[in-house]
């Protein structure tokens, strides 16, 4: 498998320690077999520097945003961008007549589906795998699996974009908004430019590339970033803010006009029309 | 500059990090914060506002070294001297 199928196993293991805990931000009951078998290596690996809480809050923010993104009945198709081994199609309350895509290369949605079809897991709704390299033209295949640009769509992209460069995250933002019909939505996450390149964050980030799964791309004008392609910040939430994990978060949340802070930013938007 | 200041100075940095374990009621000197994780990535940035606020001096993020954050008597000897 990819390096990056390493990374969806490392993601499923901590969904795997978060749904074990007593306060537990949300279960996933199926994210302890999707982690075999890097995923709790690589926690080890990587352990420290807020981790484990940040993809707990970051898993639980976009759950909270996608229940609220389909909660007026507006938007019935959702495209999980490199779904990796994430389940939110067999395990949150979604609608009626709402299709999931699920968008990754081939060999990790064929894996993925061996061990889901192991567990008997059942979709709680349409779920539609979408075999694509997300770093090629690869609309033509979620189309191909029956996404219809024409309706709104909510498009979530988890732990996604810091693997990619600038130039990469803001071609992927415009090529979403131009397959976004009016009303479509966006939820999905951006690292800190400052936590990047800080000194401490280092060791770690030389650890990633050394993987092969180097983190990239980060910013600390979210806003602007995302406005420059195509789309339009509704809400920007930092973990250990209300509703982000608050309690849970072993960091002060900084004021954003503080220099040098490590941002990690929960970004909900809207398409922009033209 | 007297010394009773700056080692008032630092005393805060260490009640800073001992702060934030409950579990230490001392922080020797020359213990390696880094390595035993007294301060880890993302807390280090609180690290850097706590010691701007105990010296009075801004810190520039651009040209942090990160051998000055080592230990406190590292910390003593590049902000608080």
């Amino acid at each position: 498998m990819h390096a990056v199928s390493y990374t969806a196993q490392w993601m499923a293991a901590a969904r795997a320690l978060e749904s074990e805990r007593d306060d537990a931000l949300y279960t996933d009951p199926l994210a302890r077999e999707l982690a075999a078998p890097k995923g709790f290596e690589l926690i080890e690996r990587y352990e420290g520097g807020g981790l484990l809480p940040f993809i707990s809050i970051r898993t639980k923010y976009l759950d909270d945003a996608i229940s609220s993104a389909l909660a007026d009945g507006g938007i019935d198709q959702v495209v999980l961008i490199a779904a990796g081994m994430d389940t939110r199609a067999f395990r949150l309350d979604w609608p009626e007549d709402v299709t999931v895509y699920e968008a990754d290369h081939g060999p990790l949605i064929e894996e993925k589906r061996r061990r889901l079809d192991a567990l008997g897991a059942v979709p709680r709704t349409d779920r539609r795998e979408v075999p694509a390299d997300l770093t090629g033209p690869w609309m033509p295949e979620l189309h191909k699996a029956g996404f219809d640009p024409s309706r709104p769509t909510l498009w979530v992209a988890e732990a996604l974009t810091f693997f990619l460069t600038e130039e990469q995250a803001g071609e992927l933002l415009r090529l979403l908004a131009a397959e976004s019909a009016p009303g479509s939505r966006l939820a999905f996450d951006i690292l800190g430019r400052a936590l990047l390149r800080s000194p401490f964050s280092k060791p770690f980030l030389d650890q990633l590339a050394a993987d092969g799964t180097p983190w990239i791309f980060g910013t600390d004008e979210p806003e602007e970033f995302v406005r420059a392609h195509g789309w339009k910040v509704t809400d920007l939430t930092e973990p250990g803010e209300p509703g982000a994990g608050e309690g849970r978060w072993p960091y002060q949340v900084q004021p954003r006009s503080r220099r040098g802070a490590n941002r990690l930013w929960l970004i909900s938007a809207e398409s922009v029309a033209g | 500059m007297s010394s009773s200041v700056d080692t008032q100075g630092i005393d805060k940095v260490r009640d800073w990090i001992l702060g934030r374990h409950p579990d230490r009621t001392e922080l020797a000197p020359d213990v390696n914060i880094i390595e035993n994780r007294l301060v880890d990535s993302l807390a280090f940035v609180e690290l850097v506002y706590a010691i701007e606020d105990a010296s009075g001096r801004e810190i520039d993020f651009d040209a942090i070294d990160v051998e000055d954050f080592q230990s406190l008597a590292t910390i003593e000897r590049a902000f608080f001297s």
